[in-house]
């Protein structure tokens, strides 16, 4: 075996003793999931309204107590298809704090806290 | 349990296409993490392209859904799409001009000391890979990384990169001895 092939087994044998991800490693940062789940949302948005805040509760959504609340006040569906994140301190919070002070129920950006 | 597991899957990725902002929210929470934790292990240290690298990725899965059938299960084809992203970042990287192309034979560092076989605490030994693997240069690493640990052949990584087999096994040289100096100095 010459020199190459020994380094080349040795290095091989390397990386599968140490894994495919680093052992220090926990979760991914709050704040970034954070930002991915409104640009998701954004470019949804951008190809047409999102589903209705009332279809979404029906098909088991939990909806936080503003969106609640809009559901209740809102008459027209097209004004529950609106995404009401944009307006919230919520995710402004999120987006660039890890342990953002923010803990109503049914926010996305508090469960990606957790 | 697998079937559950594919039709959970294949009712989520419809909610999402369908425009539903839990479901989404759901698909960012389920998968952030596994994704997250891959990209970290290619791209370590540089954690600001890792964040990018992975928004990428669901911004990708996002554009592609419609692709999505079912035939693996959601993360495998998430992390399909990152192994893509990986690729391109270390085509990228190794694109680079390479001062130091065309040069003979390095100089070995010899085996790597403690020989990690020997090493009775694994869980160490995985852990100072990964800290040599952070240290390194960043064109040693990702040459190290796409070789050995995405399993990509010198000749395959050749023809993504636009370089000859030689000069990646040149630069797979001189990243092994630069990786077993780290080691055997740490």
């Amino acid at each position: 075996m010459n020199r190459q092939e020994a380094d080349e087994q040795q290095f091989e044998r390397l990386a599968e003793m140490a894994g495919n991800s680093d052992p220090g490693f926990s979760a991914a940062p709050a704040r970034l999931k954070a930002r991915i789940y409104s640009t998701l949302v954004k470019r949804q948005q951008e190809s047409g309204p999102l589903r209705s805040l009332t279809e979404t509760k029906a098909a088991g959504g939990r909806l936080c107590v503003f969106e609640h609340a809009w559901t209740i006040t809102v008459i027209g569906e097209r004004a529950k298809r609106l995404n009401l994140c944009r307006v919230c301190h919520a995710r402004l919070l999120a987006q660039r704090m890890e342990k953002a002070p923010i803990y109503w129920s049914g926010c996305p950006y508090v469960d990606f806290q957790k | 349990m697998q079937n559950r597991l594919a039709t959970e899957d294949q009712r989520l990725v419809a909610a999402v296409q369908g425009k539903d902002r839990k479901a989404t929210a759901e698909f960012v929470s389920r998968h952030a993490d596994a994704i997250y934790r891959y990209v970290y292990s290619r791209l370590v240290p540089c954690a600001d392209q890792v964040e990018d690298l992975v928004q990428l990725v669901f911004l990708a899965a996002w554009e592609n859904l419609g692709e999505y059938r079912g035939a693996s299960s959601l993360e495998s084809w998430l992390m399909g799409i990152a192994r893509h992203k990986v690729e391109d970042y270390y085509r990228a990287c190794l694109r680079e001009p390479e001062p130091l192309e065309g040069t003979e034979e390095e100089p070995s560092f010899g085996t790597l000391r403690p020989d990690f076989d020997e090493l009775l605490d694994r869980e160490l030994a995985r852990k100072k890979t990964w800290q040599v693997l952070a240290r390194l240069p960043e064109k040693y690493r990702v040459v190290l990384l796409w070789r050995y640990w995405d399993t990509c052949s010198a000749r395959e990584m050749a023809t993504r990169t636009g370089k000859t087999e030689k000069a990646i096994e040149r630069l797979l040289a001189r990243a092994r001895n630069e990786f077993r100096w780290m080691w055997n100095h740490e």
